[in-house]
């Protein structure tokens, strides 16, 4: 449960502020992804995470109190039907901001906040389905599914990494790659 | 309305001013491939292509924005 909001509201009121926070809500679940400044990120990341649990609850009652903030419904179907899915198996954590420096024009600091919609990397999964085989297998024998879990835990971390420094490395190496080509042509 | 009684002078204008500072950023220093890059804490990078056109932002090997 985020902490209640100390200080000035954003926009100059509360009313302003509710209608700030329900349109960034509202244009975050419709692009995905957005730039704003890192106050308003700030702020919105609890709103925005609220209205990501009650989709994925999906009854009528919690489509109802969505509807209060979101006031467009094809947004609200989109969020229900295709966010809400895709958040299944996380358990919060569902947007993510990241800093991209001051504006020009103000200098105020500007960040980027979206959806996590990437799955969970095989490692976690991999955690939660060996505590589910432990929560399973606790009540017949306790001593070997410990064992197992703890070398897939092994395995799994390995191979997540593995995969992780390839692509990061790839990522990077991409924009060295190109002055070569660059030459070769000239 | 309060105004100023005397003319302010040149040599108090140009104190007043010498005391504005720039102060220097916080930056970390890493080593990539044999270079050392100097980027703003917890912040995304600009990848630029060889001729220095900023392409997207980047930070922790994920993609951010496209610019």
């Amino acid at each position: 449960m985020p902490t209640p909001t100390k200080g000035p509201r954003l926009g100059g009121g509360p009313a302003h502020e509710r209608l700030i926070l329900a349109n960034l809500a509202t244009q975050l679940f419709e692009h995905r992804s957005i730039t704003t400044t890192e106050a308003k990120a700030k702020r919105l990341r609890p709103f925005a995470e609220q209205l990501i649990t009650k989709a994925k609850r999906g009854d009528l009652a919690n489509r109802r109190r969505v509807m209060q903030t979101i006031r467009d419904k094809s947004v609200v179907h989109f969020l229900f039907t295709e966010i809400a899915p895709a958040m299944a198996e996380r358990e919060g954590g569902y947007t993510r901001i990241v800093k991209i420096g001051p504006r020009k024009g103000d200098n105020a600091p500007m960040a980027v906040i979206q959806l996590v919609l990437e799955p969970l990397s095989a490692k976690q999964a991999t955690v939660r389905e060996a505590e589910k085989a432990t929560a399973a297998s606790a009540p017949a024998a306790e001593e070997t599914p410990e064992v197992a879990v703890e070398e897939t835990d092994d395995t799994a971390a390995t191979d997540a990494e593995a995969p992780a420094a390839d692509a990061e490395a790839g990522s990077v190496a991409q924009p060295d790659t190109l002055p070569e080509d660059g030459e070769g042509k000239a | 309305m309060a105004v100023p009684k005397r003319k302010m002078s040149r040599s108090n204008t140009r104190s007043r001013r010498a005391q504005w500072k720039a102060s220097e950023p916080t930056l970390t220093t890493t080593v990539e491939r044999g270079q050392v890059v100097h980027a703003r804490p917890h912040q995304a990078r600009v990848v630029t292509d060889s001729a220095g056109t900023p392409l997207y932002l980047e930070y922790k090997g994920r993609k951010v924005k496209d610019l």
